[in-house]
This record gives C-alpha cells, structure tokens and sequence, in this order.
C-alpha cells in the first residue's frame, strides 16, 4: 500500500503509459492472460486423456463442461450461484458502508484508533473460520449469518486500509490547506479523501477476494444452498465435475469483480498516471 | 498595528526545535528582525539549513515561532497572505482550475464564483488553455506559474515565496525569474522570496537579506540598486556581477565557518 501512495503522491509524473496493443485491437495483457488460462486447460485435458491424470479426482475441462451444460440446463445450480451471489453482496456492501466512514472517523482522531487499533488487530489476526460457530450461535444457520461472516471477512481490511490512507495524507498538502486557511471539513474533502484514495480502493480489491472467502467458507460449515455447499456436498458425492465446475464459478467472478473495481479504479484516478 | 506602510513587521524572531533522534535542542533561527514595506520585493538567501524557509512558514503561520512577533498587514478585501510553495505542491487531484481556485474556495467563495475569479488569474500567469489539466499533464513550469497563480487568486497583501523555482532547470527557472518580473509590474504584490540562488535574489530585489548559517541570523540587509523593469541581460552587467561578488563573500565566509558542512540539506 506505501508503494502505491509514494509513486502517486511523492514520485516524479510521468504521463500515462498506454499498454502496448498487438494487431491494433486486444491489449497484449488480455491476450496473454487468456494464452495462459487456455494453456493450462489444454494441458489438463491432455493429461487426464494421457491418463497423467485421474479424471475420477480431478475431472477435466470437458467433463466440467458436461456437468455445467447438465445443471444449468436443468437449472440445478442457479439457485446456488443466485444465493452465494446475495451472501457476497450484502455482507461486502455493508462491509463498504459501515468500513470507510469508519476508517476516515479512526484516522481522523488519533486517539479512537489508539484506542480501537489493538482490538482491529487482533481481529485482523484471528481466522473468521474460528468465529464461524460463535456467529451460527448469534444468527443461526440461515443466510443471515452468511452475511454476517462475509461482513466480518470484509470490514477490517477496509476500515486499516482507509485509516492508513488518511493518515498517509502528505504534510505538503496539509500545509497548503492550512496556508490558505481551509476549514477542517475543506481539508478532509479536498486532501484527505482524494489522498487515502489509492488506499481505499487496495483495500477495496482485497476485501472483496475476502468477502468470497467468507461466502464459500460459511456455506462450507452449515448451509444447504449456495455454491460452497454445492462443491462439497459433490465432494463428498465424488463428483469432481461439479466440484470443479463450482470452483470455476467461484474464481470466474473473483476475476469479473477484480476488473471491474480495476475500473472504478481508473475512473477515480485520472490524475494519477498509470503505473503498470 | 503596522505603521509607516510597512506590509510585514518581523520582531525578534527565534525558533527552536527538538532533533527527534538526538533528542537535543536545536536553534534554528538566532534571532531575526525584518521589516518590509508595501510593494517592496526582498529576497532573502542563505546557505541551506540557514532557517529562510523555516522563516516563511513562520510568517505563513504554518509554525509558530519560539519567540517573537509577525505582523502582517491587514488587507481590504483579499488576504493578508499567501505562499507560492516549493515545487510539486499542487494537488494532483484537481484540474489546474480547481487547484488556482482553491485558495477562494478556503475563503467560503462558491465553487462556481472562484473557477470565474481564477480565469484571469491563470490568463496571466499565461496558462489560458491549460486550465482543465492535471498537474501530471504540465511541465514544472507551467506548475508553478499555477502554484503562483493559486496565491494570487486570494488578492494577497504579502506573497511569500519559498524557493519557488528550485526545482527547475536552469533555463526554465531564468525564464520564470523574467515572468515572475512581469507579473510583479502588473500586479505590485509585497513580495518576501526566498531561494539560495545568488544571482535569481538579485534578479528579482529591491533588498536581498543575507543570512547566516544555522543558527540562522541576518548579517546583511544589500539595496539593490538597478533600474527596472529589469530584463535578463542585467545579470551581465557589471554592477550586477558586483552585487553577486558581495553576496557571494558574505556567505561563503558562513559556509567555511562550519567547517565543510555544506552539503548538508536544509
């Protein structure tokens, strides 16, 4: 997180670098990415038709596409993605709403995060697997705790990485708006949001890779619906095209939200130059 | 009260600081009094860690001195002051009209109204064009013709200037000493510069102030008697090369009386 403020706070500007496009049209760092997402397909398909491999444990690519024409064709796994998708949604927006205010108040006043610091810690250090039974106690089995075990995975990222972001809030820029006299709430609008920013936004991509953690993890542990359920109730059924197919959904959409915060972050930061 | 048309009284001034590390009591600035009269431009130069820029913070009221006073004088309308500061000091999220804006914005000015009042501004400081750029787009010149452009914009009684081209290289920072020149003529700000480049404070004065190194005192106060306006083949003149010899003698005593410390930074 240092690294990404002090090239956009302190280092010298240099002027966008645009990436390097091949055959005028796909970007060169998409091209790649899927030469190398395809690559390892065609080698697990190879491997398991080679009998490197057991497609009994592990599947292969055509027998995850079997199983997902099978259950989406039947509409078995809609349900599963639809409620894993809300799990995720709810507790990642109320991580959101309730983490950014909350890291720019802590930042702010040197005092409430000397006070709240040791306590974010040690959540931070505890696993949310272990607060797992304490939180179906509190919730019960239902969605509810799933949200409640998203949140939780989500929310202290957020809110140490907002905290961190304003108190990076370069001196320079302090001291201007204080030269000019600006008023505290000026000062928090015009150089602590727009500096803490970068940070935000890292804690953004992090908490949300979290938050899917938090959703397979509690589904794992009590649930009968939902993706995580899916892949290890076929676990336990050794359907390993399912339980590939369920794993595939998973990392497909930490990929999908991974791009589009990538550009949210692009939109916030045209004055930031960008650094591949 | 400010008496006499004096635009800034500085009395007795001392600054003190502890060095976080050795944890010992540092001085600063020994004691320092400067008075300016309206519409005067004074340089102040030193060897670095000489405490000039400290000097403008404490005018600017970004530090508070140990001891003694600063007045200011009190403006009709605008404010009573503002600083140009060192290089890359716009904010790099606002446009080069917001960041000219901003100092009115401060003052409760609406949005709207202050991007209207900045335009001339940034026509002057010859910008126009450039307005709806980010800091990153502009080269360091152009910056701080909008760093100046940003202090001007609140109608200043006193500008202070903290080494505002040291950052520049050598052909862009002559040039901006000539636009700094021009816009002076036309708007007759009280300006209090500070910089270590001998020939850029004599370029510019109408009093260059001669400090010590640290603990930092003035042990010259030097009229600068050329015509203006002034145009950059001055510096060739004779009387300018004599003007730099004196200064020049004056502080490399200092620099060879800490015993080589030079090159330590501010």
């Amino acid at each position: 997180m240092a690294v990404i403020s002090s090239s956009s706070v302190a280092g010298r500007q240099h002027p966008p670098i645009r990436p390097r496009r091949l055959s005028g049209r796909i970007p060169e760092r998409l091209l790649f990415g899927v030469i190398g997402f395809v690559g390892v397909l065609v080698l697990w398909e190879i491997s398991v038709r080679l009998g490197l491999l057991k497609s009994s444990l592990i599947s292969s690519p055509t027998g995850v596409i079997a199983a997902a024409i099978t259950d989406f064709g039947n509409g078995a796994i809609q349900p599963h993605i639809g409620t894993s998708f809300l799990e995720w949604l709810v507790g990642f927006a109320a991580a959101l709403v309730i983490a950014i205010p909350l890291g720019f108040a802590l930042g702010s006043f040197r005092r409430a995060e000397f006070v709240v610091d040791p306590l974010l810690a040690a959540l931070y250090a505890t696993p949310t697997v272990a607060l797992v039974p304490l939180i179906i106690l509190l919730f019960g089995v239902g969605i509810q705790s799933k949200f409640a075990v998203v949140f939780l995975e989500a929310w202290v990222t957020l809110t140490v990485s907002t905290i961190n972001g304003v108190q990076a809030a370069d001196k320079r820029w302090l001291d201007i708006a204080q030269s000019f006299r600006a008023s505290k709430w000026l000062t928090f609008r015009s150089v602590t949001v727009p500096s803490s920013i970068p940070f935000i936004i890292t804690g953004i991509r992090i908490a949300a890779g979290r938050a899917l953690v938090g959703v397979v993890v509690a589904e794992f542990i009590a649930s009968n619906v939902g993706l995580g359920f899916y892949i290890s109730v076929n676990g336990s059924f050794l359907n390993a095209s399912r339980v590939m197919l369920g794993i595939l959904l998973i990392g497909g959409f930490g990929i999908f939200v991974g791009e589009i915060i990538r550009r949210i972050e692009r939109r916030f930061e045209a004055w930031r130059p960008a650094i591949n | 009260m400010l008496t006499g048309g004096l635009a800034l009284s500085a009395k007795e001034i001392r600054m003190e600081y502890r060095d976080r590390q050795t944890r010992q009591e540092l001085v600063a600035i020994e004691k320092m009094d400067l008075d300016i009269p309206e519409g005067q431009f004074v340089t102040i130069v030193g060897p670095s860690g000489c405490g000039k820029s400290t000097f403008a913070k404490i005018v600017n009221g970004l530090l508070p001195a140990t001891h003694g006073t600063i007045e200011v004088r009190k403006a009709a309308n605008g404010r009573d002051h503002a600083m140009v500061f060192q290089d890359s000091s716009l904010f790099p999220w606002y446009s080069v009209l917001s960041n000219v804006a901003y100092g009115l914005v401060c003052q409760g000015v609406s949005k709207k109204e202050a991007n209207e009042r900045a335009m001339p501004l940034i026509r002057l400081v010859g910008l126009d064009g450039f307005e709806q750029k980010y800091p990153y787009q502009l080269s360091g010149g152009m910056q701080q013709r909008a760093n100046l452009a940003r202090a001007l914009t609140v109608d200043p009684e006193l500008l202070i200037m903290d080494e505002p081209f040291a950052a520049l290289d050598a052909q862009t920072r002559e040039l901006m000493q000539a636009e700094l020149l021009r816009i002076w003529s036309t708007s007759k700000k009280t300006v209090l510069f500070i910089t270590h480049q001998i020939d850029e404070a004599i370029f510019l004065s109408d009093r260059v102030v001669v400090m010590s190194a640290r603990p930092g005192r003035i042990i010259a106060d030097i009229a600068i008697d050329l015509p203006r306006p002034r145009e950059l083949r001055v510096k060739r003149t004779p009387e300018f090369v004599a003007y730099e010899e004196k200064i020049w003698n004056l502080i490399s005593i200092q620099l060879t009386s800490v015993g080589g410390r030079t090159g330590e930074a501010a």
